[in-house]
């Protein structure tokens, strides 16, 4: 019986690689390397990525472009479109807009079968929460400075995104802000508000 | 010879002990990050945005665009070592790379890229001293009908030839063009879709969008639960290529080199396609094919090669037309711009020192490249080691404070976060982000040409039929649209690998 | 009636590897080895290669012992992945090794060693790394 070694670890699954019983051993051991082929290391990635999302998410996008563009032609009208020979400023987004409904409309129709959005997943809401600190780092920075916002959004995404462990993201996020207040303040004079 | 004064020039401002350092900086930061998964050559020229506000034009450049072929050199690394293409340019290096290694030649997989990457890249910068004066030249007389359709062209090449749905990248270019009218119309005064907001009235800033839906967009994507494997720390044993090697790789070398060249400089080309192409060639021509995945040194000379020539090719366009041939390109343009440079044809004429600043700048990385890509190679394995969590919140803070920098304005950070956002919903309804920066840093300059040639014209569209060079852009233009039509018309079955081509899918990133 | 072995690529991994092998031939057990690394980067020393893996086969083969690894990764804490592996193959030991460390060095960086020590339900065979004569 020859063993399937792998280099890599697959997330949460896990390899066995059992002996065989009662004192019959394999022969040997080692494994010779595989050519690769482009089937099989693309099989492979594809397993890694998140699932696709279905045919909705193209019909979303097909509506939000759709949508954004007809926006843009109804505020285009309004600015004035003038003529070839004397343009007014509304004449070039209209023609732009034009071309973003037009493309929303292919993409309604032709786009549906193409598989190539990523679904949303649990860990989405990683990203949320992500943006979120964002939002409140730049409502605090103007009041109180740099240091306390960008010592809180890094606890926040080494402990709950990163999963780091309570220590670790303490120490850590004390030590980014350090340098970055080491870096920009003190040695590049940069005037970003800071506190101390 | 009077034409070689400006080149020798050139290297005198290289030489330039703050420029040197900047080109060191510059190629180390590239293969940083081309060794560690997650940022791209686009995303970190993006972020490091504000560096440039305090240094020379050409200082600058020289740092970017050692960040841009620097990352090829680091994409192998991975690719040899741990089966990780880095970046989508060493996806095909995967194959018979990872085998040497396995057979435990990694030091001569990865000597034979560095070789192969060196010279692809200073036979491109030849190829650019000596074909970018011309070019430039000759687009002199281009006046506002040849530009606009050379803008059109040039944004409609980045939209198809790229990666993903087409109708996608269309739809986000025609994103980038609606966001530079965004402020004041230059030709009549009149402020444009800014809803009444004082910030929106001087345009949309450059920087921002791009560090947003480059950097940001690109951090928050990789903030999600992607389930890549772990793997152990590769040992390198010092084999060096041995002298067959290098005599078996040299023709490899020479034909993927001159295929990077060539496919560099076509807008929506680049160093990924390149790669590609140049391993199918040589996989096609060699006389037993059965070598190639496991380990065919032809089998990483010819893309590593392939992929810095095309790298530094893609510089053509964007130095002598004023074209960016693809993201990190527009990101550079907007660099320059930034800078108060305009590139385009008199850039070479009125710049000179800027001009071969830069070109001559590319030997000296590349130099610097291949002297240092193989003793670091342990030390880049080592940073492989930290975590992404621990990277991604130092990046979003440089990002953040970094954008602050410029104009010390809290609504530059808010930009950076809205165009963040986008930049994260593109990637996952598979717009990409590419297309819409490229279109949006051409807009005004497709706008004002537009309007220049309409009232050139009297009015009338058919003019730019009449003028020679603009009736062949447009040709072309029309042409490249309708191709996938005329393709399924004729239903054609290629005979490239089609699973590379689904590879190349999976790892596209610019 | 399984022992489960934590396993690194280290000193303390080997002897602890030494050990639940003793232990297994011992009392006749099968034993399993868990190697987790953690989760997020795309190198991590704590993963023993395919090379390290058949060599610790071949050694619990040698000593006639029935072995199987796993190599799971884990993202938040390797004591509770520990903890649960301990509990679905109901092991009757486990076997862990010790790096010697400061008290602060245990402090600031944490011990999983300790945290498998007080909390498994089962009994627990610490073991150090052979001392370099």
């Amino acid at each position: 019986m020859i063993f399937a070694s792998h280099e890599g670890v697959s997330s949460g699954g896990s390899v066995k690689h059992p002996a065989a019983g009662n004192g019959s051993f394999p022969a040997t051991l080692d494994e010779l390397p595989q050519p690769l082929t482009p089937e099989q290391l693309a099989a492979e990635w594809d397993e890694e990525q998140p699932p696709h999302a279905g045919p909705l998410a193209n019909v979303a996008a097909a509506v939000t472009s759709a949508a954004l563009g007809i926006a843009g032609l109804a505020m285009s009208v309004a600015m004035g479109l003038g003529t070839p020979a004397k343009p007014e400023p509304g004449l070039w987004p209209f023609i732009i807009s034009l071309v973003m409904v037009a493309m929303s409309v292919a993409l309604l129709a032709f786009g549906r079968r193409k598989l190539d959005a990523e679904a949303f997943s649990s860990s989405s809401w990683q990203v949320a929460a992500g943006v979120g600190t964002l939002v409140g780092f730049v409502l605090v920075v103007g009041v109180a400075g740099f240091e306390i916002p960008a010592l809180l959004l890094t606890f926040i995404w080494l402990r709950f995104l990163g999963k780091e462990t309570w220590r670790m993201s303490v120490l850590l996020s004390f030590a980014v802000t350090a340098a970055f207040y080491l870096i920009f303040v003190v040695a590049l004079n940069v005037p970003i508000p800071h506190l101390f | 010879m009077d034409f070689l004064a400006p080149v020798i020039n050139g290297f005198g401002v290289v030489l330039e002990p703050t420029n040197l350092l900047y080109c060191l900086i510059g190629v180390l930061i590239g293969m940083l990050i081309g060794v560690l998964p997650g940022l791209g050559p686009a995303a970190t020229i993006a972020i490091l945005l504000p560096l440039t506000y305090g240094v020379e034009p050409v200082t600058a450049i020289i740092m970017l665009s050692g960040i841009f072929y620097g990352a090829q050199y680091g994409g192998t690394i991975t690719s040899v070592l741990l089966r990780l293409p880095g970046e989508a340019s060493s996806v095909v290096t995967v194959f018979d790379g990872y085998a040497l290694a396995r057979q435990g030649k990694a030091g001569t997989a990865l000597g034979i890229a560095a070789i192969g990457s060196f010279f692809g890249g200073t036979v491109s910068i030849i190829g650019l001293t000596l074909l970018a004066p011309v070019v430039a030249g000759f687009a002199l007389d281009f006046g506002p009908p040849e530009y606009t359709a050379l803008a059109m062209l040039g944004i409609l090449l980045v939209a198809t030839v790229s990666n993903g749905s087409k109708v996608k990248s269309i739809i986000a270019a025609s994103l980038g063009l609606l966001l530079a009218t965004v402020g004041r119309d230059t030709f009549t005064g009149e402020t444009r879709f800014t809803f009444d907001n004082l910030s929106l009235a001087d345009g949309l800033d450059f920087v921002p969008i791009a560090m947003g839906i480059f950097g940001l967009g690109e951090i928050l994507y990789n903030l999600e639960e992607r389930h890549n494997k772990v793997q152990a720390p590769a040992k390198v044993a010092n084999v060096w290529p041995s002298a067959k090697d290098l005599k078996d790789s040299s023709a490899a070398v020479g034909r993927g080199s001159v295929l990077g060249f060539f496919l560099g400089i076509l807008p929506g080309g680049g160093a990924t396609i390149a790669s590609l192409a140049a391993y199918a060639m040589e996989k096609k021509r060699a006389k037993n094919p059965e070598r190639f995945g496991r380990g065919a040194v032809e089998g990483i000379a010819a893309p590593e090669s392939a992929n810095n020539a095309a790298a530094t090719s893609s510089f053509i366009p964007l130095l002598t037309l004023g074209i960016p041939a693809n993201a990190t390109m527009a990101i550079i343009f907007g660099a320059l711009l930034i800078q108060g440079v305009t590139p385009g044809p008199q850039l070479v004429q009125n710049d000179p020192e800027l001009f071969w600043g830069v070109v001559n700048s590319m030997y000296i990385g590349n130099i610097l490249l291949l002297i240092m890509s193989i003793p670091l190679v342990g030390i880049f394995v080592k940073i492989l080691r930290v975590r992404a969590a621990i990277l991604a919140p130092i990046t979003v803070l440089i990002t953040l404070i970094g954008v602050y920098t410029i104009n010390n304005s809290l609504f530059d950070i808010w930009l950076v976060i809205a165009f963040g956002v986008l930049g994260y919903l593109m990637k996952k309804f598979g717009f990409e982000p590419g297309p819409l920066v490229l279109a949006f840093v051409l807009g005004s300059l497709l706008e004002e040409n537009l309007r220049r040639s309409l009232l050139l014209f009297g009015g009338d569209p058919s003019g730019f039929v009449g003028r020679p060079i603009s009736a062949v852009l447009l040709l072309v233009f029309l042409v490249v649209m309708l191709l996938p039509l005329l393709q399924k018309a004729f239903k054609k079955t290629r005979a490239t690998a089609p699973a590379v081509t689904a590879l190349h899918d999976e790892k596209e990133r610019v | 009636m399984t022992i489960l072995i934590g396993y690194l690529p280290t000193p303390e991994g080997e002897a602890a590897l030494d050990a639940g092998i003793a232990e297994g031939q011992l009392r006749g057990e099968n034993i399993v080895i868990l190697n987790s690394p953690r989760k997020g980067a795309p190198v991590d020393a704590a993963l023993a290669s395919a090379e390290q893996v058949n060599e610790l086969l071949r050694r619990a083969e040698v000593a006639g012992v029935l072995a199987t690894i796993r190599q799971p990764g884990h993202t938040d804490d390797l004591t509770d992945e520990f903890i649960d592996v301990a509990d679905e193959i109901d092991a009757t030991l486990i076997v862990i090794g010790l790096r010697r460390r400061s008290q602060v060095g245990k402090f600031i960086l944490g011990s999983h060693a300790q945290r498998i020590l007080l909390q498994a339900d089962r009994p627990v065979l610490a073991v150090k790394a052979q001392e370099k004569s």
